[in-house]
């Protein structure tokens, strides 16, 4: 007999929101602190150039300075990075992008150090500067890093493309452009660092890794890991760009510096130059199919660009290869990825991790062949899904979670059939377009992928959770108590989160990659039966009671003789004699051997999928370009839905951000900057989301997750660009072949 | 520049501060009353909302209001909502239709829905998006805000 859920898929409140909503939640910058001082960095002005000196005695003379430091000052490590130590926390020598930090001004106020940055004296000798990937890929171009521009080429294959396309009765090649985009979290990168008496440093941020930044911040001090202390505080939404150490770097420098209080609050313009961004890439797609429609294969040639430093570039590398054969099964595939430094900001980690970049790529392809071919895109669509058991050209076996596609075309094709109904508003052209869309989950294979958790059961009957990955807003820690309540069958109320901080926290490794719930949920119920093993015991002894004669259900102790103790008498009476009740458990994600193919770079592959697909109706004024989606239906297989409402609000909240990729987010470059205000650079509000909007959620259940669980947040933005894209089409027959889809794209007064 | 003295009518308070004059509503609040549910998401340039706060019964941003402006006038911050512990309605609308994520953009949108009821009891789906569109949120997608509203909206009107 299957028991009844009690919490898991519910719509929980979550516990944090009423702090939030009475303005009481306490992010970085409100955290108050005596005596605090103030830091403001001075930037490059220049895209690049040779730092030939740096004067800073005039401002070191303002009233109120304290502290100008420059890389010289600092006492560890100077540069840093997640993944391959290339970033300076302070310029040296040479500046590689607009906006990168030079010299830290550490002032009583903030108004003193903004004043003093005004007479910090750099001479730069500038050089010309490169900000095309494909042309900074060429080895005659100058090189910005010592191994040269190119950080990762990545070529893999399978099968053989030429038989592949000498097969097909139809070849079709396009060249696809991504925008540079912000994550466009709200709160923008805010650090505040205090030095304590025994020369040790408490530091909190906003973060997705705190322990990543724990050691970044050691390295830079030359401090031991054990004198630095991160914590967490409330983020105001992360989205990838804040798995990024350089502002809490410097604020923790600062504090040295001044023995004291410090506080880094980026701006907004900052926040666009300095903080890393989703890489613009060009990708030339050419794919072949027989006249039935069968894939045959696939050739695909990309830049992504990863600016000035690499960041997490080539991971976004990685997840990008890997998905350009979408949800499809294709034979005889060959990519050549290139991720490239050039002058531009830095790329790294954001939401999708390259998979928005391929299925912009891979879904309007795969619309543009059905064309060609005179085939129902859906059907299109139906014969190339891949199914269990199919193999990808990683060599990745797909496993069960596959079989949620054809439940998304069929839900596709009904939707599809209503939005078509719909007769277009008065002078308006209507259209509808659907896109499929797959994101992996987890790091990839050979990288290190623990998450540890802790339950404690306090005197007072509640569970606490050490959590040891931070809530970024997206409602982790709501997923991880309802998980918890589940196990042990107590009332979600009962469950509580408390802030992650490293002095006592487990490290549950950083918050991304569509895996916090899988990961956490999973060492959260494993935690929650070491838990009742140990109440068990420690009853039996009380009792004087066999433990093997004693059960536990929903929070009480049944003795053999079927009476029922609460779980809190025995805590309680513990806590006297001072023993508390703690388990922990690690969860490893898995890459089980004999299906994870060992022959590509670390990091690849990925060996889980989630997916899902999206309808778009859009109405179009032929006269003015405009796009107007109205109507919009989004389904996902979440495998099982843990938190109604967390599940609804990224599905949603991703649509959003999908639909400013597509229609309206791009950092240009204007003249000699970069589009770095949210007056230029245009993200959606309240009136551009769609009137009509429904969510599908599925739920093929994945066997290695908690209750059934996989990943959510980040393929909810995946297939909303190619979508709308598609029905842009249908309305007007433009195929955009680069985003976003202005009204210039669509009269073809830009290409 | 002088500092200057400034009464207004702070969450039903009289309050007096003293301020260099250029500087705005929205520095005085965070820095010298300690009224951090106030925030900055665009860098004080007037695009987000997040600085959101109710000024005569209407919403503005207060990071485009100098300290001066505010003499003699009526001012209410998101701590104004639940000062006696109790949640406003639409906070707590807020809440329970899940229309709070990472919660940054959350006091600025909540006071703009209340000035919008305020005004308009029984908003339409395009009036709330109007009334909305100043407060810019990445994490929600908007839905559960515009939610939130008619929620807040039918609870009053069956009051
Ligand atoms: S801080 Fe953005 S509008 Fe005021
Ligand atoms: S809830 Fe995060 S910005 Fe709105």
């Amino acid at each position: 007999m299957t028991e009844i859920l009690k919490t898991i898929g519910k719509a929980e409140i979550r516990k944090d929101a009423w702090q939030k909503a009475a303005g009481k939640a306490l992010y970085t910058a409100d955290i108050p602190v005596n005596n605090l001082k103030h830091g403001i960095v001075f930037r490059s002005p220049h895209h690049y150039a040779r730092i030939l000196e740096i004067d800073t005695t005039d401002a070191l003379n303002m009233p109120g300075v304290l502290q100008v430091l420059t890389a010289e000052d600092i006492p560890g490590d100077k540069i840093f990075g997640p993944l391959v130590p290339d970033q300076p926390s302070l310029a040296q020598e040479v500046v590689r992008h607009l906006g990168e930090p030079v010299v830290l001004i550490i002032a009583e106020s903030r108004k003193e150090a903004l004043a003093a940055r005004e007479k910090i004296q750099v001479t730069f000798e500038p050089l010309t500067p490169v900000f095309d990937p494909v042309l900074a890929a060429k080895p005659d171009t100058p090189q910005l890093h010592e191994d040269g521009n190119v950080i990762t080429e990545l070529n893999v294959q399978d099968g053989d493309i030429e038989r592949g396309f000498e097969e097909a009765d139809i070849v079709l090649e396009e060249v696809y452009h991504l925008p540079r985009i912000s994550p466009g979290y709200m709160e923008p990168e805010t650090s505040l660092a205090v030095w304590e008496q025994d020369n040790s440093i408490t530091v909190w941020v906003s973060s997705q890794h705190p322990f990543t930044d724990q050691g970044f911040i050691a390295a830079a001090l030359d401090l031991p890991v054990s004198s630095v202390r991160v914590k967490s505080s409330v983020i105001g939404g992360a989205f990838g760009g804040k798995e990024d150490s350089s502002l809490s770097i410097l604020a923790a420098l600062g504090a040295q510096a001044v023995k004291g209080a410090v506080k880094l609050v980026n701006n907004r313009r900052e926040s666009f130059l300095a903080h890393p961004k989703r890489h613009p890439a060009q990708i030339k797609y050419k794919l072949g199919a027989k006249k039935d429609g069968s894939f045959t294969s696939l050739k695909v040639e990309a830049y992504l660009d990863t600016g000035a430093y690499s960041s997490y570039g080539p991971a976004v590398g990685m997840i990008f290869t890997e998905t350009l054969t979408g949800s499809y099964k294709i034979p005889n595939v060959q990519v050549d990825t290139y991720v490239v430094y050039t002058n531009s900001p830095i790329s790294g980690a954001m939401r999708g991790f390259g998979s928005p970049q391929s299925h912009f790529a891979v879904e309007s392809m795969v619309d543009l062949m059905a064309e060609e071919l005179e085939m129902d895109p859906i059907r299109l669509r139906e014969k190339n899904i891949l199914h269990p058991g199919d193999k990808i050209f990683t060599g990745v076996i797909i496993n069960e979670t596959a079989n949620s596609l054809p439940i998304c075309l069929k839900n596709v094709r009904e939707i599809i059939q209503r939005f078509q109904a719909i007769k277009p508003s008065p002078g308006k052209k209507a259209g509808v377009g659907f896109a499929l869309a797959s994101q992996s989950m987890g790091l990839g294979a050979n990288v290190p992928d623990d998450s540890t958790h802790r339950l404690e059961w306090a005197p007072d009957g509640r569970i606490l959770i050490h959590l040891g990955s931070p809530d970024l807003g997206q409602g982790l820690a709501t997923a991880a108590e309802q998980i918890t309540a589940e196990s042990l069958g107590i009332p979600f109320d009962q469950v509580v989160t408390l802030e992650l901080d490293t002095l006592d926290s487990p490290n549950g490794n950083v918050t991304c990659a569509s895996r916090m719930t899988y990961m956490a949920g999973n060492a959260l119920i494993d935690a929650s039966e070491k838990l009742i093993q140990q109440l068990l015991i420690h009853s039996s002894r009380i009792l004087d009671v066999p433990v093997e004669n004693l059960l536990y259900k929903n929070g009480q102790v049944i003795k053999p003789d079927g009476s029922k103790v609460p779980a809190v008498e025995f805590v309680s009476r513990l806590a006297e004699e001072s023993i508390v009740l703690c388990s922990e458990s690690t969860f490893s994600f898995p890459y089980p051997e004999d299906t994870t193919p060992q022959h590509l770079p670390i990091g690849m592959p990925h060996v889980l999928f989630c997916f899902g697909a999206q309808v778009a109706r859009v109405e179009i004024d032929p006269e003015l370009g405009t796009v107007d989606v109205t109507h919009f239906a989004a389904i996902h297989d979440v495998g099982k839905v843990i938190s109604q409402a967390g599940v609804e609000g990224q599905i949603e909240g991703g649509v959003a951000t999908g639909l400013g990729y597509a229609l309206y987010e791009t950092m240009l470059q204007k003249g000699d900057r970069w589009v770095d205000s949210f007056t230029e650079y245009l993200l959606p509000t309240a009136k551009d989301l769609p009137h009509h909007y429904e969510n599908i959620i599925l739920e093929v259940p994945e066997a290695s997750g908690p209750y059934g669980a996989k990943g959510i947040g980040e393929i909810t933005l995946v297939p909303t660009a190619p979508a709308i894209a598609n029905a842009v089409y249908d309305a007007v027959g433009v195929r955009v072949t680069k985003l976003p889809i202005t009204p210039e794209r669509i009269l073809g007064f830009a290409d | 520049m002088k500092p200057i003295e400034v009464i207004f009518t702070l969450n039903g308070k009289d309050t007096r501060v003293s301020s260099d004059p250029n500087r705005t509503l929205l520095e005085v609040l965070r820095n010298d009353l300690g009224l951090t549910g106030t925030k900055d998401a665009c860098g004080g340039e007037g695009e987000c909302g997040a600085c959101t706060v109710i000024l005569n019964g209407k919403p503005v941003n207060s990071c485009l209001l100098f300290i001066g402006q505010v003499m003699g006038q009526n001012i209410t911050t998101i701590e104004g909502l639940s000062e006696k512990g109790d949640y406003h309605p639409i906070q707590k609308a807020f809440v329970e239709a899940g229309a709070v994520q990472c919660g940054y953009c959350t006091p600025g949108a909540v006071l703009a829905s209340k000035a919008l009821l305020d005004n308009n009891p029984r908003p339409s789906d395009q009036e709330i998006s109007d009334g909305l569109s100043g407060n810019l949120c990445r994490c929600t997608g908007y839905k559960k805000m515009m939610d939130a509203i008619h929620l807040a909206a039918e609870r009053h009107s069956n009051d």
